[in-house]
């Protein structure tokens, strides 16, 4: 059974069709790069399955279960807060600008929900924190505040935070486009080792090289549709759409 | 006489104190209500809310003294207001009104600067929106409202002043009784020492609470 289905997924903002209808699934274990220009419908994608926004029709499965069926839209719109809750956390989200919480360091960051969550001891909690930190490269920041950390380090932080929450899948909007050029290979290099552990992964990237390399498909976006998907070194290196080629041809001169 | 005005002062700084504190510690609170409700997405609670803070804004808070003393005697026939400690309540009534209404402004302010990005944070990691407020909002929200929250509460200090005009005994009151019983004007000058030293500790408090909350960006 695929991990995630996704079936005609449509959003529209308020006039204008943001996705028209997005058809995909994956297995557990697979790493899935979303690819396609701005405005493409890439990051609204991402924010549907995580329930930012909700999407205006379609369905969506995680492990056979329905999370979201927009044929019920109007008994969706009375999603107790509760219920979305459960439902999101079988996703995990790392954002293009991090969003850590400023207030908090480190470790406190990657701690925070699962303490609220209460399902595990705060000492068993921090232990796996600090595993997690560890694994990302950062055991000598545990105690640092985000704005003491670098754009690399905070990422890395964020990335350890979504994993606190053993997510089904996790998700990344962009997650190199905020850093500088020199801090990007740091964050990739982490998104590699987990995609070598099998961990189940939806990147929306620029980073062509990357998602050629790490992903085991690709899908690339145009104007709210899937236009081309299928084995990323075959979609990259041979696309088969007319706007495929030229979206990569212009990717690939910088 | 020195000795005896500055008791006097002493006794009025005291009643001046009282009022400070009582509106700080029922408009903090109701300030954060009343800014809930003027960000809240229903218009049936937004507007109304709004309309108040316009009108309490909009008007001299020396109005709104004279409006709540002798509003309810106007309209009911009888005064709620009764001596010293009635006119005192009356007074604290109209001072949390219009500091909770300003307060409320200033909430507002600090909650929408908070980025959508922390909140989203929040959510995608299955915090509750109470937790949410609490836990990851609110803080941030506090270290950017001490600013205009410590100019806000410096004018706290002096406008309680006002309260002179339905005769809650504060120390200009008294400071100006001297005017009359023994025809001398310095006390009245004096009360501004007194001024002077209050907001010097709390400028030095407000000095320590934003150091204290750099410990992060």
């Amino acid at each position: 059974m695929s991990i995630l289905e996704v079936k005609n997924i449509t959003k529209k903002f308020d006039n204008t069709m943001i996705l028209k209808g997005i058809d995909f699934s994956m297995e557990e274990g697979e790493v899935i790069s979303i690819i396609g220009s701005s405005g493409s419908g890439k990051t609204t994608l991402l924010r549907c399955l995580n329930f930012l926004e909700t999407p205006d029709t379609g369905m969506i499965k995680v492990n056979g279960e329905v999370l979201f069926d927009g044929a019920n839209i109007e008994s969706n719109k009375r999603i107790q807060e509760e219920e979305i809750r459960k439902k999101r956390l079988h996703f995990g989200m790392v954002f293009q600008q991090f969003h850590l919480f400023p207030q908090y360091t480190a470790l406190e960051n990657v701690c925070l929900a699962p303490n609220l969550l209460k399902n595990k001891s705060s000492d068993e909690i921090k232990q796996e924190g600090m595993m997690l930190l560890d694994r990302m490269g950062l055991s000598d920041r545990m105690n640092n505040y985000p704005h003491q950390l670098s754009g690399g380090q905070q990422q890395r932080v964020a990335i350890a935070r979504a994993l606190a929450m053993n997510p089904d899948i996790l998700c990344f909007d962009e997650p190199t486009s905020a850093l500088d050029p020199e801090l990007t290979g740091e964050v990739l290099k982490v998104i590699r080792s987990l995609a070598d552990n099998n961990t189940t992964m939806i990147i929306v990237t620029h980073e062509m090289g990357f998602a050629r390399d790490v992903s085991d498909k690709v899908l690339f976006m145009d104007q709210g549709i899937i236009l081309e998907q299928g084995d990323a070194k075959e979609v990259i290196d041979n696309p088969q759409k007319e706007r495929t080629k030229q979206f990569l041809s212009v990717m690939n001169k910088y | 006489m020195f000795l005896t005005v500055t008791l006097s002062l002493l006794e009025g700084f005291l009643s001046t104190l009282k009022l400070f504190g009582l509106t700080l510690l029922f408009s903090i609170p109701l300030g954060l209500f009343i800014c809930f409700g003027s960000i809240n997405k229903l218009k049936i609670i937004r507007f109304p809310i709004r309309f108040i803070i316009w009108v309490i804004r909009g008007t001299p808070l020396m109005l709104q003294l004279i409006v709540i003393y002798y509003g309810p005697g106007l309209i009911l026939g009888t005064s709620i207001w009764n001596g010293t400690s009635g006119r005192f309540i009356a007074a604290l009534v109209a001072f949390v009104i219009n500091y909770a209404c300003y307060f409320s402004e200033i909430y507002r302010g600090g909650i929408l600067s908070i980025p959508q990005g922390q909140y989203e944070a929040g959510k995608v990691l299955g915090l509750t929106n109470r937790e949410i407020f609490t836990k990851i909002i609110l803080l941030q929200v506090t270290k950017r409202i001490v600013p205009p929250m410590s100019n806000e509460i410096i004018t706290l200090v002096k406008d309680t002043s006002l309260a002179r005009i339905i005769s809650v005994y504060e120390i200009i009151w008294n400071g100006s009784a001297f005017i009359k019983s023994d025809g001398i004007i310095w006390p009245l000058f004096y009360t501004g020492a007194f001024y002077l030293l209050f907001s010097g500790v709390l400028t030095l408090f407000f000095g320590w609470l934003e150091k204290k909350l750099s410990f992060f960006k």
